[in-house]
């Protein structure tokens, strides 16, 4: 009875000690959240107020569930986010590797490679634009004198040349994250078991393939969740870079909810699709979180 | 904040109203010369300047919040001209016509794009117009048909050290593109809505008119490819460098362009108004229509006296002067025959004043934003050859028809009697 009503004072003290962190996080977090999903049962046009704001149940759903420029979206979203992720995670785990070796001037390179991640965005995917943007740009004239291109052309008229400049900024600006993130994970590798490794005779191959990727499972995917959300919601960079087009064929969801809802006001299908966003991200965090948890269980026994 | 109402205490008998406009560099100043003479005649009314976001689509936004929350002021709205349908529709704006505006001062086609359902919600302050743009030193007779402007295009082109494009314009997938479209369409008979309400922009004429816009890129190849990332800017960078024959733009680049010290062309280049189809019978030289109008506040305290500010703002004396001071164009007819306007816009104001004439509303309707992002986009997928034309416009009608009726216009626009 003591012990029982002792706990429940304990319990009690720490509810009330993480109360006002749990306010703050309804408040920030939760309330803005319920609401959003309020609004989104709603047909709530704000250019519009003749329409009034009925309650229309789950037609916010339905209509993007029937809108083919929505999957579209999803499309070029999961498109970009797997390319862009894929090469990132090949070429970071290259520059982790390279930077993990002892050599002169190895913290000044850390810190150089950072530089394109500290740049903005914005700032980036507009000097990406200069370079790729009209006839008589950089990336033409840089490629048709190596002999790439016979003549220069328009990168952002075709929806496979338009995603060229948009990976190749993504790759530019985030790789040196996903570097630093690696290198992070490389460092805690015991280096006796390379040691081990060479006494018995191993090769450079076989020991990345059987001590380095296996150990660096861990920071792989934390870098992997980092990048897919962020790849998911990506926004500025298209943005600026292509608008979404041409047509609509490079437009995320992301775009597509923005123009919905600020552009358009459309506040209730806004809300629904910003719901729809919401719940494909916390799946994505939630897999991972798991199979990330799996895996680390499996590496302790 | 409030240039007007510097160093005055406030007097609880006064009248305050709330401005807000384009108020930059030399259009500040003279804005606030006129409030300051407007408070000068009607003492008791004190004008404050309330500034706002430069950019048309940030002042819509706020405007669209402010509206929404019911706020009073700016007691005068600066409306862009494809705003005011919407406004009115909403019940945001007064309508102006119990106080008799002398419409028929007015360019008609600047009224009735404020007009909606057979009301008068805004006049017009100042007017934007498509132009054509000509370098007179390589082609010195203004074309009478679009096909003959393509072989004019053609044939300074490839004369020895001619410019490499033939006509530049705006073609990214944003407004500009519309206004264009609209040029093309007039020219060659269509309409995107009809005077029914019905939407008729996958008509054989449209179709026609599309398909002429894409042959410009990719048959005759006056157009480059680049147009279809471009904007005013890039049009006006092209031919101020000498390196178009034509361009399709909106009157401010005459400034800069006549300007030696920036410009390669001045004192080479005339504009007119886009001419017509020499092959389709109902088409008609066709300029796209811009430009800003005010309107009274539905939730301002002072209707009235904000009326007589917008009628001081649009009379005559003050048009002029603004015409004079920043080259902006009059939107009432009598001033282009006034003396005082000579050299205040740059070129010739018989000129200016036909295209004017030639203007047409965009779609005059409350849901035009929604409406003016369907055709970008597939007006954008036809002229990068995603699809073809006629398949691009019946997708437009299809879609514009379904917003039609998923907001009730439908309903709405039987209600009214103007729709185009």
């Amino acid at each position: 009875m003591r012990k029982v009503s002792r706990l429940g004072h304990e319990a009690r003290l720490g509810w009330s000690l993480v109360a006002p962190a749990l306010s703050v996080i309804a408040l920030i977090a939760i309330f803005p959240l319920g609401w959003t999903f309020w609004e989104s049962l709603h047909l709530h046009e704000l250019r519009m107020p003749w329409l009034g704001k009925p309650f229309v149940g789950l037609a916010n759903y339905i209509e993007i569930a029937k809108d083919p420029r929505f999957w579209a979206a999803l499309g070029h979203t999961a498109f970009f986010t797997v390319v862009s992720i894929s090469l990132e995670l090949m070429i970071g785990l290259f520059l982790a590797l390279a930077m993990n070796r002892v050599f002169r001037g190895r913290g000044f390179v850390r810190a150089a490679v950072l530089v394109p991640w500290a740049i903005p965005t914005v700032v980036a995917a507009l000097l990406w634009r200069f370079i790729f943007e009209s006839q008589g740009g950089i990336a033409n004239a840089l490629l048709v004198k190596a002999g790439f291109l016979q003549e220069p052309m328009v990168w952002f008229i075709q929806t496979s040349t338009a995603w060229v400049p948009v990976i190749l900024a993504d790759v530019w600006k985030t790789t040196p994250f996903v570097a630093l993130l690696l290198l992070a994970g490389l460092q805690n590798i015991d280096l006796t078991l390379y040691e081990a490794a060479a006494v018995d005779g191993a090769n450079a191959w076989w020991q990345l393939r059987h001590i380095t990727l296996p150990l660096l499972k861990p920071a792989i995917l934390v870098t992997l969740i980092f990048r897919t959300l962020d790849g998911f919601r990506v926004f500025d960079l298209i943005y600026v870079l292509t608008g979404g087009g041409p047509g609509t064929s490079t437009e995320p969801v992301a775009l597509y909810t923005f123009n919905a809802l600020l552009q358009n006001l459309r506040f209730g299908y806004g809300s629904a699709l910003s719901v729809v966003i919401f719940a494909i991200t916390f799946g994505l965090a939630l897999f991972y979180v798991r199979g990330l948890g799996v895996r680390l269980g499996g590496d302790e026994s | 904040m409030f240039l007007a109402s510097c160093g005055r205490a406030p007097n609880p008998n006064e009248t305050v109203l709330t401005f807000s406009g384009s108020a930059l560099g030399a259009e500040g100043t003279l804005v606030a010369k006129q409030l300051k003479r407007f408070m000068e005649l009607n003492p008791g009314v004190r004008v404050e300047l309330q500034r706002t976001p430069d950019d048309a689509s940030q002042r819509h936004q706020l405007y669209v919040q402010w509206l929404n929350a019911r706020v009073g002021n700016p007691s005068i709205l600066q409306l862009d001209v494809v705003w005011t349908p919407e406004f009115a529709a909403a019940g945001w704006v007064l309508p102006l016509d119990k106080y008799a505006p002398p419409r028929a001062e007015f360019f008609p086609a600047t009224i009735s794009a404020n007009t909606w359902a057979g009301k008068l919600y805004a006049l017009p302050w100042f007017a934007d117009v498509g132009l054509l743009y000509r370098r007179t030193d390589l082609v010195p007779n203004e074309p009478k048909t679009l096909e003959e402007m393509v072989a004019q295009a053609r044939a300074a082109m490839s004369r020895r050290g001619g410019p490499k494009y033939g006509i530049v314009s705006q073609g990214a997938r944003y407004e500009g593109l519309i206004t264009g479209f609209v040029e093309y369409l007039g020219a060659f008979g269509g309409r995107i809505i009809d005077d029914k309400g019905e939407v008729v922009v996958n008509r054989p004429e449209a179709v026609r008119a599309l398909e002429f816009m894409r042959d410009e890129l990719y048959k005759s190849q006056v157009a480059p490819l680049d147009v279809l990332t471009w904007h005013e800017e890039e049009a006006r960078f092209a031919f101020q460098n000498g390196n178009a024959v034509f361009m399709r733009n909106w009157p401010y680049p005459v400034a800069a362009m006549s300007d030696t010290a920036q410009s390669k062309v001045a004192g080479k280049f005339t504009v007119s108004p886009m001419p017509a189809s020499g092959t389709a019978p109902n088409g008609h030289s066709t300029a796209a229509l811009g430009g800003a109008q005010l309107a009274i506040n539905a939730y301002t305290d002072h209707p009235d006296a904000a009326y007589k500010l917008i009628a001081y703002l649009t009379a005559p004396e003050q048009m002029l002067e603004r015409a004079v001071a920043v080259g902006q164009y009059p939107t009432r007819p009598a001033l282009y025959s006034d003396t005082r306007m000579r050299g205040a816009i740059g070129i010739p104001l018989e000129n200016a004043r036909r295209a004017i004439e030639s203007a047409t509303p965009r779609p005059v309707t409350p849901i035009y934003t929604e409406l003016s992002e369907i055709l970008q986009i597939e007006l954008h997928r036809a002229l990068v050859r995603q699809v073809e034309p006629t398949e691009a416009l019946n997708s437009a009608a299809a879609r514009i028809n379904a917003l039609i009726e998923r907001t009730g216009m439908r309903k709405l626009m039987t209600a009214g009697t103007h729709t185009e």
